[in-house]
Parts: C-alpha cells; sequence; structure tokens
C-alpha cells in the first residue's frame, strides 16, 4: 500500500500513565476543540466515564480499579487511536482518502469519503473506530487541523501533569528510554503513533502483549485477496488453453453421424 | 418427428437468469469493497455508499433466487451413482481429444459438484453477509471471520462460475440452448446424458 511513513520525522505521544491524575482534561478539551455532543452516561459505580470510547468521544481515561486495604488504588489509562504505524483500519478500508496517513503520520479521516463499510471496526487491533448516527467513521485523528499548523493537540495541551506529551516520535522515546522507563508500542505495528509508559504489564489495562493485526483480517487482505485474483485470471487461462489444446466437444451432425 | 427436447422449463429457466443477474450485479459491486485495485467499479454505482447498497438488495435476491434453485434440485444433484463415477475417474474426458462415452443421467458429476458448491456458498456468503451487514450488532470475532470467509467463498464461486461457463458454450457447443429456449438437440442429448435421454424419451436406440 501507498502507505509509508518516515520514522524520522513520524510524530506522536508519548504517555507516561505514572503522571495521570484521572482529572480528565485530555477529554474534556478534546471534546472543545473537535466540537463534540455530550454523551449521556450513568453512574456504574465507578469513577470511570464515560465507560467506553464513542463516537463522540475521541479519547478518554480508562480508570483500572485495585482494592486495596482500607481503600482503592487506580491504574489511570488514555485510550484512544494508537495511530499505527502499519494500521488495520487503512489496510481494509475500501474508500481512498476516508482513512489516510498525514505528514505528521497520523491516521487522520475523512467523514466525506467514508462509505459506511464499518471494516475498520473489525480491521483495528485496539477495538478504536466507532459509528455514530451519522453512519462514519470517528475516532481520535491527533487533532490534525491544529497539528498541521504547528499547534499542540487539544488533549496534550489541555493535560496539567505531562502524562502526555507530543512531539517528534523518536526524540520522546529516547527520552523516555533515558529516564529508564518500560515502553509499550515501540516497535509493534511498525511503532504505535502512542507509545506509553505503562506502571504494569500490558494486560492489567487491558491491552494486548503484543498488538497485532487480527489474524483473520490478515489472511483475508494478505492471502486470499491476492490468491483470488490469480485464481479469477487463473481460471480463465486455463479455459481458454482447454479451448487451443483439447478443444470442445462437438456433436456429430445428425446427417453425417450415420452411424446408427 | 422433432429433433429437440426439452430440458430446462420456463420458471427454471427465469430462476437461472435470476440468479445469474443478481450474481453478476454482486460481482461487480463487490470488487470495489474486494480491493482497493477496483475501486473504479464503485463509479458504475455512483459511488461506494451506493455500491453497499446495490450489493445488499442484489445479495438478498441472490440468496433467496440461490437457494430455492438449490431446493428445486437437491435430489438431483446429490446423488451420485456407478456411472458417475466412471465419469469422474475419467475426468469427463474433458482431459482429452478422445472420444468418451459415459453412461450420465440429468447432470453429470462436475455439475452436481458446482450446484453443490454454489448452494453451499450461497449459505456462507448470505449468512456472513448478514453479520458484514450489521457489524455493530455483533462481536468482532464473528465479524472478522465472516469478512474472511464472504472472501474466501466468493473466490471459489467465480472461479467455478467462469468454467461453469465456459462448459456451458463454447466447451459444449449446443448446451447453451437447454438454458435460452430450454429444448436441447436429440444429439446433444444421447452423446451428453444418454441415461437422462433414455428416461425422457423412453428411446432405448
Amino acid at each position: 500500500m501507498a502507505d509509508t511513513i518516515n520514522q524520522a520525522t513520524r510524530k506522536g505521544f508519548l504517555v507516561d500513565t505514572s503522571r495521570c491524575i484521572g482529572c480528565r482534561s485530555c477529554q474534556v478539551a478534546c471534546k472543545q476543540w473537535n466540537k463534540l455532543e455530550a454523551d449521556k452516561t450513568s453512574n456504574k459505580g465507578t469513577f470511570e466515564n464515560p465507560r467506553d470510547l464513542t463516537p463522540a468521544l475521541y479519547n478518554r481515561i480508562k480508570f483500572i480499579e485495585k482494592e486495596t486495604t482500607g481503600g482503592i488504588s487506580w491504574l489511570f489509562f488514555n485510550e484512544r487511536c494508537m495511530h499505527c504505524g502499519d494500521a488495520g483500519c487503512m489496510k481494509v478500508c475500501p474508500s481512498p482518502g476516508a482513512l489516510f496517513r498525514t505528514k505528521e503520520g497520523i491516521v487522520a479521516f475523512n467523514k466525506d469519503k467514508c462509505i459506511s463499510c464499518k471494516y475498520c471496526v473489525s480491521a483495528c487491533p485496539f477495538n478504536i473506530p466507532r459509528y455514530g448516527t451519522d453512519d462514519k467513521v470517528s475516532k481520535c485523528n491527533l487533532c490534525t487541523d491544529r497539528i498541521s499548523g504547528g499547534m499542540t493537540p487539544a488533549c496534550a495541551k489541555a493535560c496539567p501533569t505531562e502524562t502526555l506529551k507530543y512531539g517528534v516520535r523518536s526524540t520522546l522515546i529516547a527520552t523516555a528510554k533515558a529516564a529508564k522507563k518500560t515502553l509499550y508500542g515501540e516497535s509493534d505495528l511498525n511503532g504505535l503513533g502512542v507509545v506509553y509508559a505503562l506502571e504494569g504489564p500490558p494486560e492489567r489495562y487491558g491491552l494486548p502483549e503484543k498488538p497485532s493485526i487480527p489474524m483473520s483480517i490478515f489472511i483475508w487482505k494478505d492471502v486470499i485477496k491476492p490468491l483470488g485474483i490469480l485464481g479469477f485470471w487463473g481460471s480463465i487461462g486455463a479455459m481458454l488453453l482447454h479451448y487451443v489444446t483439447i478443444g470442445p466437444k462437438k456433436i456429430e451432425d445428425e446427417e453425417g453421424g450415420g452411424h446408427e | 418427428m422433432s429433433n429437440y427436447i426439452e430440458r430446462f422449463s420456463t420458471s427454471e429457466r427465469v430462476l437461472h437468469w435470476i440468479v445469474t443477474a443478481s450474481f453478476f450485479t454482486l460481482l461487480l459491486s463487490g470488487l470495489g469493497l474486494y480491493s482497493r485495485l477496483f475501486t473504479g467499479y464503485f463509479t458504475f454505482f455512483g459511488g461506494g455508499q451506493n455500491a453497499i447498497l446495490v450489493h445488499k438488495i442484489g445479495g438478498v435476491i441472490f440468496f433467496f433466487s440461490s437457494l430455492y434453485m438449490y431446493v428445486n434440485h437437491k435430489k438431483d444433484i446429490s446423488t451420485f451413482d456407478q456411472d458417475d463415477k466412471e465419469w469422474v475417474s475419467q475426468q469427463g474426458g474433458y482431459l482429452s481429444r478422445k472420444a468418451a462415452h459415459f453412461n450420465i443421467g440429468k447432470y453429470n458429476p462436475g455439475q452436481k459438484l458446482f450446484a453443490l458448491y454454489i448452494a453451499a456458498a450461497t449459505a456462507v456468503l448470505g449468512i456472513s453477509g448478514v453479520f458484514i451487514w450489521m457489524p455493530l450488532l455483533f462481536p468482532r470475532w464473528i465479524v472478522q471471520i465472516s469478512l474472511l470467509s464472504h472472501g474466501l467463498m466468493f473466490v471459489g464461486s467465480i472461479m467455478f462460475v467462469i468454467v461453469h461457463v465456459y462448459l456451458a458454450t463454447i466447451g459444449n457447443p449446443g448446451t447453451i440452448d437447454a438454458m435460452l429456449y430450454g429444448d436441447v438437440k436429440k444429439n446433444w442429448a444421447k452423446k451428453h446424458h444418454p441415461k437422462w435421454y433414455k428416461q425422457t424419451t423412453g428411446d432405448n436406440q
């Protein structure tokens, strides 16, 4: 695919979860900048709110609650599109330009070009894309309109603890490594655009240990699709070859048959 | 005395061409969904969203008409006799120029296999199609498996259809008559389906 990515200049996030205080400024700033409607939620006995991404919620803080002696401890996780270097959504999207890579290396979307097939929902390694009442894809686009003008994405701008750091991806990774952080997403899927410094194993955050494009999607797009095209032309070729080598089964003429 | 005998009734022929028309509608509207190599085919329908709509309508028509065709022919296509085995062991005589004679009934094993495959494909394509149609209502793994099997069964179908069209037209002159006017030449019937010819005409020559 024409999905090339310049790892040296690629922009991205470094999310240091140990700094997050769960204030959700990122959620609010995102809604405000991207003009997203408020979602009606309900109290399910946890501080986490909303409980899932929605078509109008591009990023959220996931609260991983753990009961401790005399209280509760949390892990906070900023859930959003990871802007994969090898993006499953872009791999399956049949409508050119609906999901596209910006020059910063971000996976952005264009609702006008989305044809509502929802293949991206099935292909995402992290189950991120959502479809709303407009029946069009929605997810974090890393405030493409801001970063293309040299600004910081709204969530990172609003983050008071510098949990969300936006910048040149390789620099962010180098800095985090120098600070002896263990990183998630540095090289999986050709590098995630959002790299995490987690406080525990990925499973505790509900993340796959080694994220990858779902196997069925890989077989569909990288095995069946090319073999199918080969099979189509192969069948036509085989029939033509049969016709000129062995030839058709002709029936004897009534007159010429004469063997009755 | 007529030189022709009836092979397919009017309703059988009409049903066959409904299946055919919906199949090719599905092919054209689905190509752009199969690969971005074929995005251009969306323009036939005025864009991808319309192509998807046409694909859904075509899918419903194909599913029910093809299923109905299978039910009508279930008995003829799902039993194989000793003469069929003989046909299979010599590949129906298709791999040699030497004239081969087989005592074949209304359908030969190749035709039966094709019909059975299309019946199975209709079921798989139809069921997976429902999951792909409304992916948000089902667990992701079901939709993922559906996308895979939809593509796989389509590939098998198009390959089988290419062979089917070849054998029914230039590969076996006189065969297409059965699907156009319904009647085939007696000589054609004696050559390709002698057992069926004897059963229908009572002619033992």
